[in-house]
């Protein structure tokens, strides 16, 4: 990878759109960060480069989703349009325009999983994973890792991720046990083929810069230096913040830049962060900055003076104990076999229910794995929505890894063209990621729709 | 009828129009004595028995350009608020600016407040330098202009002779460090302005012309004379503003057309989209300085009919520099004049010299002179088809907020490209050739500017911004800032109160507009929910009379 010498801002705060008119993620969201980064003159510093935002295509969605019934139904312009900033930064920085990036767009996606039946935690789509896969596919980037340092554990991310060994997902997050999505605890810790690739910390309400700090400098950082990723992505939500009303952190904007300056990340994506006049507009200054290399002491919220928030010393303990049971994690990365009772024949098998709080969808899943000694192995996942309502029909999702050795491409395929004379499911998917070439196929109607890239 | 004069930094050129048709032009050179130089140009196109029927007069002018390049303008001191944000230290490094307490937030929230004794101490500092022109600055002062005010106040009181500039007033859109290099200018460039405007004034009475005067902006619009010495800075480039309305006059209406103007050292590029004048985005860039002053998106490149040319590692270089006029024509040097006159596409000069030219340059290259000849235009027209291929790219990328700008938003082909100045006729075909347009070389191209100039209609624009939880709203341009008092407060009304507004701004400058002509550029509403519930709105609109010109020249055949 080439460097260039500038930070590449998108800006898309999507004016126009919203979830509902009352909803957090509405039109407002970034208007005072607007005023903020513009009346600062952020957009003219030599430092940066503004990007006009890009689509992007339903190709690149198709490679990283299975959306039920498609592509189409479950986004809109906005969402391709944050996908496409993320995956057009990121494009940039490969080609060695710029040094790094931040898609400051909306809508969010890291509550996006695989399989998208509808809206969970405001977001369709996963922006970074659509990008990863993106890069994976046409830089041929090997090694990636996503840092998701958003309030909410980012379940979206980690189940794309979970059985893939090239990406290291990290999260932390407020304890699941007082904060939406509810997951994210110490032992999820990624497939039996990625094992402790997926990393979770969670962290006590009220955590304060301090801690998350040490966090980062003790267990995120030496993770980071083992794994030696081509390029580190941060789902960069902003609800951390002291004054976020979904959250219960303690974190300040200084805190979430000198957070951004310690991760180096190459490119940075909004996630969520919903006080949108105390926080962002100083959050996304102090991220801004940071990325850029300049100055950002001088960013500070109006109501914040030094020495406001101390850790208290039960909390220190706590994040300090956390983080040696996960070093010790990591060290065991490739020592630890898998749950044999999760095995059977040649498949290892999670049962997984999911539900779109957003859309009020609830999914059940069957996810196999099958276990190859030549490559990852391919997936298949057996879902089922219940939109309260109605059902959709059951759909069989069939996923081949980047590195997926010939004998499963094959076998994989052979299950596609089975499935696909019988009419236990309405839609039978699958991505082959080795050709870049995906298909879907609806039973009833007896038509099949090809992507190529 | 009309008069426009484009006062140039080598020449000036002056037309009389009566109705749709061109009556008389001249070019005379541009002379230290400015007076002088007016009275010329007027004396070559108005004949006594014209005089009582010219309604009115427009001037275009680089002079403040020239000034700010020179950097031959007053000592100004600036009073700035950047509060929290950007380091302070991007704002130390000009001796002329002093940092002061006070910070307004983006709602227009008072976050720290000011200290007299500091401001006291600096105006102490100022006073001894001898200085007196002071601006005041404040980050979102245009959200709240009450701490500019208080600091103005505080100074005035002091210093009643002092001359004080608010930012708000000068740079209303959202960009402090814009805000402050607008302001910086316009206090600096005030007393030179008032010169030239001396000389307009002088050069009309001594000739008797009673017409409405006015002055052309850099977006394309004029204002009459005397509201133009508060806003001074506004007249910066507005060269390139004459020449392009020019071309609108010129040619057929709503065409996308590139508008090359090609001098002696330099060519300027415009667009036109559909008939409207292509703005720059944010602002005009004033030498290095970044600011808010609207202007036409114009490329200046370093490429005109004189430029030196030489060998560079075994490769004809077009230098930026002139050394005089083209060697057919009795110049030091080779030339791309030279280069058209071998190809027979001008017949400006001496074919045998220019031939000579190109040869001494082929020795090298072991060329003959028609060969180099060739290369030399093809470079030219290179270089000036890959600038304008990059700004219609740059007006597609040009970032954009809404999801319906981005759908919308379609790459867009030039149809014509107009060649207007003095080196345009050779290069401009082949220009458009390249770029798959048709080449129109008006008649009259060479006095464009002036032509463009007369037939420039007057613009105003007024920005409101409205806050109805915090119960205020600001007319930037004015620095007015007042309480809504209205319970019912909406859009229609917001839009009303800023009709209004430009209604009586104009009228204070002497302009007359009609409501129903007013353009409204701009309507942001947004709701604001706290709780899940609306506690207010925010408003911000920008009115504004329509670009453009009057009417048509009509084209003799």
């Amino acid at each position: 990878m080439k460097y260039g010498s500038k930070t590449g801002l998108i800006f898309f705060p999507a004016f126009d759109w919203a979830i509902s008119p009352t909803h957090p993620e509405r039109e407002e969201r970034l208007l005072y960060t607007r005023d903020q980064i513009f009346e600062e003159g952020i957009m003219d510093l030599p430092q940066i480069a503004e990007y006009a935002p890009a689509l992007a295509s339903i190709h690149d969605i198709a490679r990283l989703h299975f959306c039920v019934p498609n592509v189409e139904a479950q986004t809109t312009e906005a969402h391709l349009i944050a996908a496409g900033a993320a995956i057009l930064l990121a494009d940039n920085i490969v080609k060695g325009e710029i040094k790094n990036g931040f898609a400051l767009v909306r809508p969010p996606g890291h509550h996006a999983m695989r399989v998208v039946h509808g809206n969970r935690g405001f977001c369709n789509i996963n922006n970074e994973a659509i990008m990863v896969d993106y890069l994976r596919t046409r830089h041929g980037l090997k090694k990636i890792a996503i840092i998701d340092t958003d309030v909410h554990h980012g379940d979206g991310t980690q189940d794309i991720f979970w059985h893939d060994p090239d990406v290291l997902f990290i999260s932390f997050h407020q304890d699941g046990r007082t904060l939406y999505p509810g997951t994210g605890y110490t032992y999820e810790l990624g497939g039996p083929r990625a094992y402790a690739r997926t990393i979770n910390i969670p962290l006590q309400p009220g955590t304060t810069d301090e801690s998350l700090l040490y966090v980062v400098d003790n267990l995120i950082l030496p993770i980071l230096k083992d794994f030696k990723p081509e390029f580190i992505v941060n789902s960069a939500g902003q609800d951390n913040h002291y004054s976020d009303p979904l959250g219960g952190m303690r974190i300040t904007a200084n805190g979430y830049a000198r957070l951004t300056e310690k991760l180096r990340p190459d490119l940075a994506v909004l996630e969520g962060g919903y006080a949108i006049e105390t926080a962002l507009p100083y959050v996304n200054m102090g991220i801004i900055l940071a990325l850029a290399g300049l100055d950002y002491s001088n960013v500070r919220e109006p109501d914040y003076w030094p020495g406001r928030f101390k850790e208290s010393a039960e909390r220190t303990m706590h994040v300090e104990r956390l983080v040696d049971e996960l070093l010790q994690r990591w060290e065991m990365r490739d020592k630890t076999s898998p749950d044999s009772k999760k095995i059977t024949g040649n498949y290892y098998t999670r049962g997984k229910h999911i539900f779109y709080d957003t859309d009020y969808i609830e999914e059940n899943q069957v996810e196999k794995l099958k276990i190859c000694n030549n490559c990852p192995g391919y997936l298949l996942i057996d879902s089922e929505a219940n939109h309260g309502h109605s059902r959709s029909g059951k759909v069989l999702c069939i996923s081949v890894p980047f590195t997926a050795c010939g004998a499963c491409r094959s076998e994989a395929a052979g299950i596609y063209e089975q499935t696909k004379k019988s009419a236990q499911y309405k839609y039978i998917y699958l991505q082959d990621k080795t050709a870049d070439i995906f298909f879907s196929y609806n039973t009833e109607g007896q038509i099949e729709w090809r992507s190529e890239g | 009828m009309f008069v426009g004069i484009d006062v140039g930094g080598t020449y000036t050129d002056a037309v009389l129009l009566d109705k749709d048709q061109v009556r008389a032009f001249a070019k005379v050179p541009t002379r230290e004595d400015l007076l002088d130089t007016l009275i010329e140009a007027i004396d070559m196109i108005v004949r006594d028995a014209d005089k009582q029927k010219i309604e009115r007069i427009v001037f275009s002018t680089t002079i403040i350009t020239n000034l700010i390049a020179e950097r031959k303008y007053e000592y100004v001191d600036l009073l700035i608020m950047p509060g929290p944000g950007l380091s302070h230290d991007c704002y130390k490094y000009k001796p002329y600016v002093h940092i002061i307490s006070g910070a307004i937030d983006y709602r227009g929230r008072e976050v720290i407040s000011l200290k007299e004794q500091e401001i006291e101490a600096i105006m102490l500092e100022i006073a001894k330098s001898g200085s007196k022109n002071v601006g005041v600055v404040g980050k979102f002062s245009t959200r709240n202009t009450s701490h500019e005010k208080q600091v103005a106040k505080i100074i005035n009181d002091k210093y009643p002779e002092w001359n004080v500039e608010l930012g708000a007033k000068i740079g209303s859109q959202l960009n402090f460090p814009r805000r402050i290099e607008t302001t910086y200018l316009t206090c600096a460039t005030r007393e030179p302005y008032h010169h030239f405007i001396e000389s307009v004034r002088q050069a009309l009475i001594k000739r008797d012309i009673h017409a409405d005067v006015f002055i052309l902006k850099a977006d394309g619009g004029t204002i009459p004379l005397h509201g133009s010495e508060e806003v001074p800075v506004e007249t910066i480039f507005s060269g390139p503003a004459a020449s392009t309305l020019g071309v609108l006059a010129l040619t057929g209406p709503g065409e996308t057309a590139v508008v090359v103007d090609i001098g002696g050292t330099t060519t300027d590029l415009a667009l036109i989209l559909s008939g409207q004048p292509l703005l720059s985005a944010k602002g005009a860039r004033v030498m290095d300085r970044l600011t808010q002053v609207r202007a036409l998106a114009v490329k200046s490149l370093a490429v005109g009919g004189d430029s030196v040319l030489n060998i560079v590692e075994e490769e004809i270089n077009i230098s930026g520099q002139r050394m005089g006029p083209a060697q057919c024509l009795g110049g030091p040097s080779p030339t791309p004049t030279d280069a058209l006159r071998v190809l027979n596409m001008t017949d400006l000069g001496d074919r045998d010299k220019a031939t000579a030219a190109m040869a001494v340059l082929g020795e090298d290259l072991n060329l003959s002179a028609e060969e180099v000849a060739r290369r030399v235009v093809d470079r030219v027209v290179d270089i000036i088809t890959a600038e304008i291929k990059k700004m219609f790219l740059e007006w597609e990328q040009e970032p954009a907020y809404r999801i319906w700008d981005i759908l919308h938003k379609h790459a867009i082909k030039p149809t014509i490209v107009a060649g207007v100045g003095g080196g345009a006729v050779g290069f401009t075909a082949r220009i458009a050739e390249k770029l798959g347009c048709r080449t129109v070389i008006p008649q009259y191209s060479t006095v464009a500017n002036a032509i463009g100039a007369a037939l420039a209609k007057p613009t105003m624009q007024v920005n409101l911004r409205a806050d109805t939880e915090q119960g205020y709203y600001i007319i930037q341009e004015e620095g007015h800032q007042e309480k809504i008092s209205d319970r019912d407060f909406n859009e229609q009304k917001a839009l009303a109160l800023a009709k209004d507004s430009l209604v009586q701004r104009a009228a204070k400058y002497g302009v007359e507009i009609a409501p129903g002509e007013i353009e409204v550029t701009r309507l942001e509403v947004f709701n604001m929910i706290r709780d899940w519930n609306t506690t207010g709105r925010l408003y911000d609109i920008t009115v504004q009379t329509p670009r453009g010109i009057v009417s048509r020249i009509r084209m003799g055949e």
